[in-house]
């Protein structure tokens, strides 16, 4: 009997997922251990591994489907044994016409436990649209004459108005379009009409330039322009900030902050071995102050605030095509050693696009950091579900008025975001400067590091 | 100081006819020359060995007809008079293009352009001319290496155009087109010639196959000896003759020619002034529209290191010229067809079969020995192939190859096929006149698809 091979569930809040790409073939020998496809899910790419060994028999659900996790993808098993009769799941249905049960999914930082008013939140639609049961094919709609004409033509006859039976799309009707439409003058080389028959690109659509015809290299350009599907990761990082963008008002508030003596003192500390970054200490600082002010470590949705009890710290990070928000947990109750050593080994985790699921959910305050990208100023936007986001900018040399002279201090500008339905101008204010004055406090700094 | 709209700096296959069209297109124009009208290509490159080539091929047909019936006894070649008659035509040539730069109205100057600044051009005898634009179209010249000895027996290309009388034997020092050019030529003349070429195999920039089969003629038809992956050092020139070591083995001849390569000329130009630089292999750098990284100087040719071709220089300077004149930029066109007048001839375009497999697209080839065709036969000309490289997807043309007789004349209705984007489709089903040589071309067509008619089907599976 064939063993089925099981969509695996990735994390706790994993409920659906899309194959990428299968890396065996019908037909492969497959050992223990071998990588049997890649899985996208909502907030991840990871490699699945087969726990058997045998051939692989059939693939029930092709790259680039959602389906539910734990379905059956595939079949294993000896050359030639019988396969269940197993109908391929179901694509999971686009859940922004439903209420979704759960939380819905989230690639930056998420809730620990699902917010009640943000369950009906639009989920990101599946990575292709073929992938979704189109509304039923329109056989009527067009004539097999009329469809091998524009097929012959390379244009597309969706625009047609049909004339025919229950406007019946004609062979008439597409003569009457290309006419209208100009056809007869237009001059495509041989090679470049093949091309666009071949990637289904109208020539209707496409512009002559230099002599007067549509060459290869205008189709081409058409090829490359055509919208192709954002990748999973790309679709949850859009979702999710419009919806941030579009439901939670933003405000903004900067301070300067001068560094000179923290970077100094770090150096000092590195030089004794000691492995700090300035994230660590801005990290920390954050940690200090969110625990002094818990309205900043809160969420709403409007209508109801929820208060975190601890302070979950989301840490941005730039990776390949996007970013991932990696959270420590609980970081109110770690040292600035555990904090520094959390943050790396996560870093580096989501570099090497080794983060769990659940090691990227829970945040209650995100940290984006640019500061290594050379940048004067930036805001960031928040993550739903957390109440502010911190943008930490480039430490620059700048002239600075101390007691009527001008002194050269290095200089960081701080950017914080706010959810102004929880947290008020003046809150925002007293928090963002108690960041600045914690990192300018060089005696709170030896005391936590001795 | 008199001031141009353009002035044009180099007379050859580039330059001239960039002056021509700036002047046809309204602009006052002067060019300037160092040496001769015509440049490289009708002085002592593309022209003159056209005409000992020319000379070569006939003797050879001359002496080879017997096939034919016809035997002929006591055939000589007079090299002198050989000579005379090349210098007859290249004087010809160069009158004709004086007289084609006057009647349009282009002020010829005769001496060395130097920039003086961007808009200013010093000339040797002290004077200097204004410039609103310039195209510099200086060329290249032969590359000698420095561990070749200065001696009357080693001579560049240009240099073997002037020796009076042909060696018994020759040396050929690199294996490129015109080394190889040159082999022919000298060997159908009964010279004994040996090619050394350092890299693996001759004219390397064709595919395998195609290069295989010149080298087999080169070989067993011409004798020609060719050694490959082999320097020659030691090269040592005398009374007697010049000698070299090839491994362990003396090579010894009556001359020695070096074609090695050809580098930009830019001395003297004082490109500096008008804030110029070349880049890192000595060339000028240029855009699509033939720009230079300064504005208003165009550069045209060999000296941008391109395509070292006469053709090319030539479609690029009539891009610069109208670019130099008009406002709207225009790209020229990049596809040149490239022709090597060995024996057998080779023409190729495009693509080869060995870029496009690479290029990471699925490629469809079809090929067709003259063998096969009823015009080749008839004439006695049955070496070599022609070869049609297509996208498989579409059946684009992607590029062509011939090689064998008129194969630089053949591979004009490639290039025209590839410019014009056909298929492999329509090519094979554009008719081509009977008998004649390119009806090659419409049955390679056919055999990308394995449908040829005159050869017998590839065996499936």
């Amino acid at each position: 009997m064939a063993t089925p091979i099981i969509m695996p569930k990735f994390g706790q809040m994993t409920e659906e997922s899309a194959i990428v790409e299968w890396r065996k073939q019908e037909g492969d020998k497959v050992a223990k251990g071998d990588i049997l496809f890649t899985v996208e899910t909502d907030k991840s790419v990871m490699d699945v591994e087969s726990f058997e060994e045998g051939t692989l028999l059939k693939i029930l659900v092709p790259p680039h489907v959602n389906v539910p996790v734990q379905s059956t993808v595939g079949f294993l098993g000896k050359p030639g044994e019988a396969i269940p009769s197993v109908s391929p799941p179901a694509p999971a249905a686009p859940k922004a016409a439903m209420p979704a049960p759960t939380t819905p999914p989230v690639l930056l930082a998420g809730q620990r436990a699902p917010p009640a008013s943000v369950v009906s939140a639009p989920v990101a639609a599946p990575v292709t649209p073929s992938s979704q049961p189109a509304a039923p094919p329109a056989l009527f709609r067009i004539s097999p004459r009329a469809a091998a004409l524009a097929r012959q033509c390379v244009i597309d006859p969706a625009p047609v108005k049909g004339t025919g039976p229950l406007g019946r799309v004609v062979e008439r009707d597409v003569r009457q379009y290309l006419q209208s439409r100009g056809y007869d003058k237009l001059r495509v080389t041989p090679a470049a009409k093949e091309l666009a028959a071949k990637e289904g690109v109208d020539l209707l659509g496409l512009v002559a330039a230099g002599e007067g015809r549509i060459s290869l290299a205008e189709v081409q350009r058409a090829i490359a322009e055509k919208p192709k599907a954002m990748s999973k990761m790309r679709q949850i990082i859009a979702q999710r900030l419009t919806q941030s963008f579009r439901d939670i008002p933003h405000f903004y508030v900067t301070v300067p902050v001068d560094m000179s003596d923290l970077i100094a003192y770090r150096n000092v500390l590195k030089a004794a071995g000691a492995p700090y970054t300035v994230t660590d200490f801005i990290s920390q600082a954050v940690v200090l102050c969110l625990l002094e002010f818990p309205t900043v470590n809160s969420s709403t949705d409007g209508r109801t605030i929820r208060w975190h009890s601890q302070v979950n710290l989301g840490l941005a990070v730039s990776i390949e095509g996007g970013l991932v928000v990696p959270v420590i947990p609980d970081a109110g109750r770690l040292t600035l050693t555990e904090i520094s050593a959390t943050s790396k080994q996560l870093a580096d985790k989501a570099r090497a696009g080794k983060l769990t699921p659940d090691e990227m959910s829970g945040g209650t305050f995100t940290i984006s950091n640019m500061g290594m990208l050379n940048i004067q100023n930036f805001s960031a936007i928040i993550n739903p579900g957390e109440g502010a986001i911190l943008a930490v900018a480039s430490t620059l040399p700048q002239p600075v008025v101390r007691e009527d002279k001008i002194l050269i201090r290095q200089i960081m500008q701080i950017t914080l975001s706010l959810d102004h339905r929880l947290i008020d101008g003046a809150l925002g204010a007293q928090f963002i400067n108690a960041i600045r004055s914690k990192l300018e406090d060089i005696e709170l700094w030896k005391r936590l590091t001795s | 100081m008199e001031t141009f709209d353009l002035v044009v700096i180099g007379a050859g296959p580039g330059g001239y006819p960039a002056a021509i069209c700036a002047a046809q297109l309204g602009a006052s124009v002067a060019i300037v020359e160092k040496e001769q009208l015509g440049g490289t290509c009708l002085n002592w490159g593309c022209i003159p060995t056209k005409a000992l080539i020319a000379a070569a091929d006939t003797f050879a047909k001359i002496t080879h007809a017997q096939a034919f019936g016809i035997t002929v006894t006591g055939a000589s070649l007079d090299y002198a008079a050989l000579i005379a008659q090349k210098n007859k035509i290249v004087s010809q040539l160069k009158s004709g293009v004086k007289q084609l730069l006057t009647a349009n109205g282009v002020k010829l100057y005769t001496g060395v352009a130097s920039f003086k600044d961007r808009h200013t051009i010093a000339l040797s005898d002290g004077s200097a001319i204004g410039a609103r634009k310039v195209i510099i179209a200086t060329g290249s010249t032969s590359a000698m290496p420095g561990f070749l000895p200065k001696h009357e027996r080693v001579v560049d290309s240009r240099g073997f155009l002037d020796i009076p009388k042909l060696p018994g034997s020759m040396l050929v020092l690199g294996g490129g087109f015109i080394g190889c050019e040159l082999a022919c030529m000298a060997a159908q003349l009964g010279v004994k010639v040996t090619i050394v070429e350092l890299l693996e195999d001759i004219l390397l920039l064709l595919d395998p196959d195609v290069r295989r089969e010149v080298r087999g003629n080169m070989e067993k038809g011409l004798g020609i000896r060719i050694l490959t992956g082999k320097a020659l050092q030691n090269i040592q020139a005398g009374d007697k003759d010049v000698t070299g070591k090839c491994g362990e083995e003396t090579l010894q001849a009556d001359l020695l020619l070096s074609a090695v390569g050809r580098k930009p000329v830019t001395d003297g130009l004082h490109l500096e002034n008008a804030g110029l630089q070349t880049g890192e292999r000595g060339f000028i750098e240029t855009d699509d529209c033939c720009r230079t990284k300064v504005a208003g100087i165009f550069a045209i040719g060999d000296v941008t290191g391109k395509v070292q071709l006469a053709h090319y220089a030539t479609a690029q300077g009539l891009a610069a010229a109208e670019n130099a004149v008009n406002q709207k930029p225009r790209p020229h066109d990049t596809l040149v067809p490239n022709v090597i007048f060995t024996a057998p001839e080779v023409g190729t375009v495009g693509l080869s079969e060995d870029d496009a497999k690479k290029s990471n697209r699925a490629v469809k080839t079809g090929k067709f020995r003259f063998a096969g065709l009823g015009k080749a036969l008839a004439s006695g000309e049955t070496l070599g192939f022609v070869k049609w490289i297509a996208d498989a997807a579409t059946g684009q043309l992607l590029g062509a190859a011939a090689v064998g007789p008129h194969a630089t004349e053949l591979i004009a209705e490639a290039t025209t096929a590839i410019r014009a984007e056909l298929t492999v489709q329509e090519l094979g089903r554009t008719i081509h006149a009977h008998p004649t040589f390119n009806e090659a071309w419409m049955e390679t067509a056919h055999a990308v698809h394995g449908e040829a008619i005159h050869a017998a089907p590839k065996r499936k599976g």
